[in-house]
């Protein structure tokens, strides 16, 4: 069917396109305007923005830690009653149909899940199949696994370490690789308790800077077009802006990209020890080009922490709130799941501003990523609201007028004036995350490209606005319309085409026999078992 | 070979899916009893949604016993793998599934070898596994957890515990101990006994749980319960939204109480299903004839037998593929409840 969005302000930044104008698209496909034919189909977009679908590279939507989240927090008990309204997940869109439907009522049609233990990615891949809508993709974890680093203390070739990484992510469909905490959730098993980028794995004598280099030098080397995805040590410490310089400093030239950034962003002045160091990152990113972060956005109100450092999540247990947790020591990083409640005051209002100062200071918005960390920050359901702080200065100073002082002053978010365009809005949640992941099949309305396609009606409220689209395509099918999903079908898993080194295999076959006492065959799993068809949907590696 | 029966009188698959699909139309609490890999937990729940019925793990006691410390509390657990290659000091809580006896043996006889390496020290709370020392208080592996999580916490217990000095000595000693357990030998406080030992150790050393569910496929299923709804499952659409309450949705509870009005059943083990007579039935199960009391029966093959299937493993901790081992044509149970989602009114 040929279908023309007529009329609408059409915002593509990797064309240069902005500008009142059409969009046509057949088959799937965005196609050029034909000169000959009349469209099947026509959606009056006059009033409207429209954007390529959205993409969100650090969401956590599923695998085993999401699922264990989701089992520690029914809150009903015997209430006889649905989940309710104040609870922690009640805004999360928790379940895999409810992931599916809220991304694409708000115009999202990739998400990629950052957190993927490859020993349980048939796990994985199965509850991401049965997300409806969207596609989705994986970044799979290394940095604390056994088969890696007892490569780096025997001093393994590099030849050898890009062979497992590559046989990794192939093996569980990953579309990138993404080390946290490099080597603290092996050392937590060997009780320790804290752990920076210089200290040294108990038993390998490994650092988790060489960690983090090894990985990065291999990333670099197999062509895979994410850079290494970094979850740096000491999340969420007063101070921790200083591991996360020298992390940025430890790029050295070659791409990484820091995850969540905001959860490092506090340095130790004022007399409770806890300040924003929001401006001192984003003056550091905006001097090494070769950094890309996202930042992971805290908004008040209750929410859920679901992270594979399990070490952090052990020392975060007394603040979980309501006090239950889960802590799961994994055959590499394992995880920890603690539900918190973000609160206005000092602390929280602090977290609060230093994701907006990042977002706000960091000049380039191909470089700076548009995340809650969902659902640590905050649950994804809360991105409209973080547009509008973004793209109003006085919805911001609203919001600032009812925190407490003592928090802002150790920020400079009040001073900040700066407000997103919605150039620079299609940039970093369209534009700037296919190119970071290597999609060159989406983030734009360029003939040739998938027609994932998100429309808004213009209204004064931008929240409004960008929570309920007025019409959502995917692959060309119409899924949403004013807000509501009107059509579900299934998406693909997005993974990565590696070449896998022919011996690979007989070399990870033996060591599971040697040290779990079981098959290889335990641990991979064709496409098949899925139960879907075509589930995966292959992106090349940079030649 | 029959596929399929209307009470005694066989017929074919899409008949019986036909009949099966009006008594689902017809019921007002229709309730369905779940064992079965996770592709047919996935099919089951979808239909369960479209017809609004409740939904539990067949013989949902124990299930619903391993899943309250992870609704109501929270754990420390670590993977049966790295437990293996780690774990320098196990203990053995209560009675194991009979299934988990050949690798629990593997466990003990296979040295650690992460962390240094070295022997492993093998402790028992009752009788569950015949080798290592005994740790033993009053009646019961509860009440032993009790007494030993105060004495290891510096306090004094009325009754004395067995072998107490040497696991004293022995955790002293050990890296990383870990304590294994199942709902089939453990009720729900004494689980969460455990897990307070457990939490103690950890606030000077490392320690943590392993669960060997009483079921590998009823804990898949929970997995997949939980994934699909956000809930485990006791969950019901009655509403049309999925709704946990494990109390309410108890499927045996509804049955007994006169809720419910149809039963569906869905097997793939071997056990002879036993159907309350006076409630109109839906049996989907691994059998060669017609389930007594069942309105309807369709036939179908053993999951990881007569077709692939996913399962929740035990021994990885995780889901993992299993390849037929005798493939033949019977129905999985995902394709028989799938042929009665289709015979739906739309």
């Amino acid at each position: 069917m040929l279908t023309q969005i007529k009329g609408g302000q059409v915002i593509d930044p990797a064309t240069n396109r902005s500008g009142v104008g059409d969009v046509w698209f057949e088959d799937g496909r965005i196609v050029e305007a034909p000169r000959d034919r009349k469209p099947d189909r026509v959606i009056d977009a006059a009033g409207c923005i429209v954007m390529a679908g959205a993409i969100d590279i650090h969401s956590h939507i599923g695998g085993g830690n999401v699922n264990t989240a989701r089992l520690l927090l029914p809150e009903s008990h015997r209430a006889h009653m649905p989940r309710p309204i104040a609870t922690p997940l009640s805004n999360a869109g928790w379940s895999t149909f409810q992931t599916g439907t809220r991304y694409a009522q708000m115009g999202f049609t990739t998400v990629v899940e950052p957190a993927m233990s490859p020993g349980s990615a048939l796990h994985t891949h199965l509850e991401l199949a049965d997300i409806p809508i969207i596609d989705k993709a994986t970044l799979a974890i290394l940095g604390n696994d056994d088969f890696l680093l007892s490569m780096i203390r025997d001093n393994a070739s590099p030849a050898m370490i890009e062979d497992y990484v590559s046989w990794t992510v192939a093996s569980s469909r990953a579309l990138g690789v993404k080390v946290i905490n490099a080597g603290a959730a092996a050392a937590f098993k060997d009780n320790v308790r804290t752990f920076s980028f210089d200290d040294v794995v108990p038993f390998y004598g490994v650092s988790s800077r060489k960690i983090v280099k090894t990985l990065q030098g291999a990333v670099n080397a197999l062509g895979i077009p994410h850079p290494l995805h970094v979850h740096c040590n000491n999340l969420g410490v007063a101070g921790a802006a200083d591991t996360a310089a020298v992390t940025m400093a430890a790029a050295e030239g070659l791409p990484l990209h820091l995850a969540h950034l905001q959860f490092y962003g506090y340095g130790t002045e004022g007399k409770r020890k806890f300040s924003s160091a929001g401006a001192q990152l984003a003056e550091i990113v905006n001097a090494r080009p070769e950094i890309t972060v996202d930042v992971g956005q805290v908004m008040f109100g209750q929410t859920v922490t679901v992270s594979s450092d399990v070490m952090r999540q052990f020392s975060a247990r007394g603040t979980a709130s309501p006090k239950k947790s889960v802590i799961h020591d994994g055959d590499a990083n394992g995880g920890g799941i603690v539900p918190y409640n973000y609160k206005p005051d000092y602390y929280g209002a602090l977290q609060w501003a230093v994701g907006l100062e990042l977002f706000l200071l960091i000049d380039d918005p191909w470089r700076v990523f548009f995340t809650t960390d969902h659902p640590n920050g905050a649950p994804f359901t809360a991105y409209p609201a973080i547009f509008r702080l973004l793209m109003d200065k006085e919805a911001r100073a609203e919001a600032i007028a009812t925190l407490p002082k003592s928090a802002l002053a150790m920020t400079t978010l009040p001073s900040i004036t700066r407000e997103y365009s919605w150039d620079e809005i299609a940039i970093m949640t369209r534009a700037a995350p296919a190119k970071l992941l290597g999609l060159k099949d989406r983030g734009t309305l360029a003939p040739g490209a998938v027609a994932d396609v998100a429309v808004y009606r213009k209204q004064d409220d931008i929240a409004n606005m960008l929570g309920a689209a007025a019409y959502v395509f995917k692959d060309g099918d119409l899924v949403v319309r004013d807000g509501d999903v009107t059509h579900y079908r299934w998406g693909k898993a997005l993974r990565l085409d590696t070449p896998v080194e022919a011996s690979m295999r007989k070399r990870m076959e033996a060591f599971y026999q040697e040290r779990y006492g079981l098959s290889l065959d335990w641990f991979t799993f064709p496409d098949s078992a899925i139960l879907r068809d075509e589930p995966f949907a292959e992106v090349a590696c940079r030649s | 070979m029959a596929v399929a029966w209307i009470g005694n009188r066989e017929v074919t698959g899409e008949q019986a899916a036909r009949r099966a699909a009006e008594l689902l139309v017809a019921s007002s609490c229709p309730v369905f009893s779940l064992n079965g890999d996770v592709h047919a937990w996935r099919a089951a729940i979808m239909l369960a949604e479209r017809v609004g019925a409740a939904y539990d793990q067949l013989d949902g006691g124990v299930l619903a016993r391993e899943l309250a410390l992870f609704t109501g509390k929270g754990a420390i657990t670590v993977a049966p793998g790295e437990m293996r290659r780690r774990a320098d000091c196990i203990v053995i809580v209560g009675e194991l599934p009979a299934v988990s006896r050949g690798w629990m043996k593997e466990l003990v006889a296979s040295p650690p070898d992460l962390s240094g390496g070295g022997k492993r020290d093998v402790f028992r709370v009752g009788t569950g596994l015949g080798s290592g020392k005994e740790i033993a208080a009053g009646d019961g592996a509860a009440q032993t957890l009790a007494a030993l999580r105060a004495q290891l916490s510096g306090r004094v217990s009325a009754v004395p515990v067995k072998n107490i000095e040497a696991f004293r000595k022995a955790l002293e000693k050990a890296a990383y101990t870990a304590f294994v357990y199942s709902g089939a030998g453990l009720d729900e406080l004494g689980i969460e006994m455990l897990q307070g030992v457990v939490a103690d150790i950890n606030k000077t050393k490392r320690a943590a749980m392993v669960l060997l569910p009483a079921s590998d496929d009823a804990w898949g299923g929970a997995l997949v319960s939980t994934w699909m709804t956000g809930f485990a499952p006791r969950t019901g659409f009655g509403r049309g939204m999925p709704e946990y309450d494990p109390w309410r949705f108890d499927v045996a509870r509804m049955i007994a109480d006169g809720e419910a009005d149809l039963h569906l059943v869905m097997s793939a083990g071997k056990q002879a299903l036993a159907l309350p007579r006076k409630m109109n039935a839906i049996a989907i199960a691994h059998t060669d004839k017609p389930v007594t009391h069942a309105a309807v029966t369709i036939r179908i093959g053993a999951a990881g037998v007569d077709h692939e299937a996913v399962r929740y493993s035990s021994r990885t901790g995780t889901l993992v593929l299993v390849e037929a081992a005798k493939p033949s044509s019977h129905l999985s149970a995902m394709s028989a409840i799938r042929l009665i989602a289709e015979a739906l009114p739309c």
